[in-house]
């Protein structure tokens, strides 16, 4: 059975493969844009020198960020799960590090830091939210009962921690860092988009966008595609010799909070005060101690001037405005969507179990490509108009929402499913009465995923092909050295992906 | 001076706050178990049977009242390794062989493990063969006897069982229920044992509080006369369904 499904799906890929080679050689997308695999192969084989020290850059910059990330990630997914007034404190900063998109901050972080420290720093960013969570969760779900064990022999808060829980969540922690892992390579690319620089994969596939080479830049894709699957794999691997399968695709997008146990009505808006404040306080700290000139750092204070005091104010408002209006509404229809798209799937693929056993693996293999660093080949095949921005948003949106979806309602219990068929429903009424409604809490959980990937895919669409909106701002801004504007449109961006989470 | 008790609660009140309303789990509890006794605990579900446990051992706090074990708090107890405790569910580590499980109690404690003695803990259960086992390798009623040798480890002064056998079937239930008598016998401790099972309790005690819900409450302690050790065919013996028919008449509010 199993092996005759590996044969099916080796049947399928060469089969796909094979379409691909016929589709390419005839020329028959956008005028040779997408190349039969066969050119890609040769092209790569003839780059095969440019390649060691790119990728060597790209997987550097990847692994430090996610050594240090997760280092920070798992420390603070302790505390965290120790401490829930700590966990509700930090919310606001743990939203903003899973919500901000790395494209608009990357121009800053190039701006104050220098060498390698930005790429490293967005590998960081990239992992930190997904194996924080894990931990969190990890500890949060360790076995109660074993906990009563060790507590009725005197063990502390410490011995707890350490002979259950957290040995308890090493398996979520693992599954965390599975996921963590290509993120961190896509940190690495976008800072590379973002930071200019020699090397690395996303300079060698910027710099190939405007030479109209289409294998060059489908080979280079394939190679960051590998790269960030092959950390995954790795990761899977491991904790399968570690643990025995367990197997968690999606991260879930839930912030954890602490559990809000009341307390006076003046303790309570104080930690929400505190919860919003303290992003900008690290923000002002980060600035202060970095020690970048003043020039081009700016505090919070500064990025408030610079919009509403300053006698440039209005110029500056007037088009961050006028990029707000274009970004944000092809955002949102490219997210509805993608989301609707995937909500149908998910829903018919229900009434089909074998479409989703023979989509399921696409999907989840998509979660590991560096999907929005491949914009370049999008770029390619459909043009710089609005349409290219409409897919980018559309397919970064439609996977993971329709692998939280299918999953989701794969927990559905069997009996709720069983209920209505015992009493003769039709598969309609069973969808009405079960399917959907089960299906909505992963709804709202995948919109949550997708927000802040919606709008990174328009700003990097924006910022490499169409010209418009807020990624082209940034661009612009950096072109004209006008420090307030990147740091407002990043400041803005990194808002609004928090406000739509929310 | 005599000798302290086993285990002592004197007018222990308990309440939770549950959704907006405040249940009271136990009022005005008075219970004490002598040295070397064996007491069991039966009670509807939700009559705070568990939490008396759970109290005695330090980890729910109390309203009112006071709680001794072997003279002393829970918690000072506890760390002592005065006390030996099972859970309902044998609440193994997953990741740890059964010895490393039975050694859990001795690190917390701070103690070294001695491997003699922790082998000689396998074989009284009767895990001879197993001992590098992981839990989800074992049956429940070895996962069971797992439990029960890491609660006497320790060698504790007072033992707790919160229904230690209620995952398991009739048949595997009374084959426990006799080798827990033989080990408790050669250990000489003051046992605590909380059970819905009536057979279970009459059985193994020397004497069954009967608790009712709604408060929670004693509202009988009956004496147990038969001579130990007792052996399976006590089971099916008039006398022992006698004292079975009684606790079942107090147990429904007769």
């Amino acid at each position: 059975m199993a092996a005759e499904r590996r044969f099916a799906g080796l049947r399928n890929t060469l089969i796909l493969l094979l379409l691909w080679e016929i589709i390419g050689q005839l020329g028959l997308v956008a005028g040779g844009a997408l190349p039969p695999p066969s050119d890609i192969l040769i092209r790569l084989w003839q780059d095969r020198g440019d390649y060691p020290g790119h990728i060597l850059a790209t997987l550097q910059a990847s692994v430090a960020g996610f050594v240090i990330g997760n280092v920070v990630a798992v420390a603070a997914g302790v505390l965290f799960a120790l401490s829930p007034p700590m966990l509700r404190l930090f919310r606001g900063i743990n939203i903003a590090a899973f919500a901000l998109p790395p494209i608009a901050i990357a121009p800053i972080l190039a701006l104050t830091l220098s060498g390698m420290a930005p790429r490293v720093t967005l590998a960081a960013l990239g992992v930190y939210f997904v194996t924080m969570t894990a931990t969190v969760i990890g500890i949060a779900q360790a076995d109660s009962r074993a906990e009563d064990v060790v507590r009725a022999y005197g063990g502390s808060r410490w011995k707890v921690l350490r002979l259950v829980q957290f040995r308890g969540a090493v398996p979520s922690i693992l599954a965390g860092l599975r996921v963590a892992a290509p993120n961190a390579v896509l940190g690495a690319i976008l800072a590379e988009f973002g930071g200019g620089g020699r090397w690395g994969l996303g300079t060698y596939l910027l710099g190939s966008l405007g030479r109209g080479e289409p294998d060059r830049l489908w080979g280079i894709g394939l190679i960051a595609t590998l790269i960030a699957g092959l950390s995954y794999a790795g990761f899977a691997l491991l904790s399968r010799r570690l643990l025995g399968a367990t197997k968690a695709v999606t991260l879930n997008a839930a912030v954890p909070t602490g559990k809000d146990d009341g307390g006076p009505l003046w303790a309570r808006i104080g930690m929400a005060l505190a919860t919003v404040a303290l992003p900008f306080v690290l923000w002002w700290a980060l600035i202060k101690l970095s020690g970048a000139p003043a020039m081009i750092a700016k505090t919070p204070g500064d990025v408030f001037t610079y919009l509403f005091l300053a006698p440039s104010a209005e110029t500056a408002q007037a088009k961050l405005l006028a990029a707000l209006a274009q970004t944000l509404p092809i955002t949102f229809i490219g997210m509805v969507a993608g989301l609707a798209f995937a909500f149908a799937l998910a829903i018919l693929s229900k009434l089909s179990p074998r479409f989703i056993s023979g989509f399921m693996p696409v999907a989840l293999i998509t979660q590991t490509m560096p999907l929005v660093a491949l914009t370049p080949l999008l770029v390619l095949i459909l043009g710089r108009g609005t349409s290219l921005t409409l897919w980018i948003t559309i397919s970064v949106t439609f996977f993971p929402a329709f692998v939280t979806l299918a999953q989701g309602l794969a927990l559905v219990p069997r009996s709720a499913e069983d209920l209505p068929r015992a009493y003769g429903a039709s598969r309609w009424t069973e969808l009405r009465m079960v399917t959907i409604p089960a299906s909505l809490p992963y709804l709202f959980a995948a919109t949550r995923l997708t927000v802040p990937r919606a709008l990174l895919g328009v700003m990097i669409a924006e910022w490499l092909a169409t010209g418009r909106g807020l990624g082209n701002l940034l661009n612009q801004s950096r072109g004209y050295l006008d420090y307030g504007m990147i740091w407002s449109v990043a400041a803005v961006s990194v808002i609004l992906s928090v406000v739509f989470y929310q | 001076m005599t000798q302290p008790d086993g285990i002592s609660l004197d007018g222990v009140c308990k309440t939770f706050a549950g959704r907006g309303r405040v249940v009271e789990a136990l009022r005005d509890v008075t219970l004490s178990c002598p040295k070397g006794t064996f007491t069991a605990i039966i009670g509807p579900s939700g009559c705070g049977k568990s939490t008396v446990m759970r109290i005695a051992l330090g980890l729910e706090s109390l309203d009112a009242g006071a709680v001794r074990v072997a003279g002393e708090p829970p918690l000072e107890a506890a760390r002592d390794g005065v006390t030996g405790v099972a859970f309902q569910d044998a609440a193994l580590l997953p990741w740890r062989s059964v010895r490393r499980n039975i050694e859990v109690p001795l690190e917390v404690l701070g103690r070294k493990p001695d491997a003699a003695h922790v082998q000689a803990m396998i074989e009284l259960v009767g895990l001879k063969g197993y001992e590098n086992s992981l839990p989800g390798e074992l049956s429940g009623g070895m996962r069971q006897r797992v439990a029960i040798a890491r609660a006497l480890v320790t060698h504790p002064q007072v033992l707790f069982m919160d229904e230690p056998f209620g995952a398991l079937d009739q048949i595997l239930r009374r084959q426990m229920n006799v080798e827990l008598q033989r080990i408790w016998a050669e250990t000489g401790s003051t046992a605590l044992l909380v059970t819905h099972g009536i057979d279970e309790a009459v059985f193994l005690a020397d004497r069954v509080v009967v608790m009712h819900a709604a408060p929670g409450r004693i509202v009988d302690v009956i004496d147990v006369p038969f001579d130990r050790p007792r052996k399976p065919p006590l089971f099916s013996d008039p006398a022992f369904h006698k004292v079975c028919d009684h606790v079942a008449e107090v147990l429904h509010g007769g």
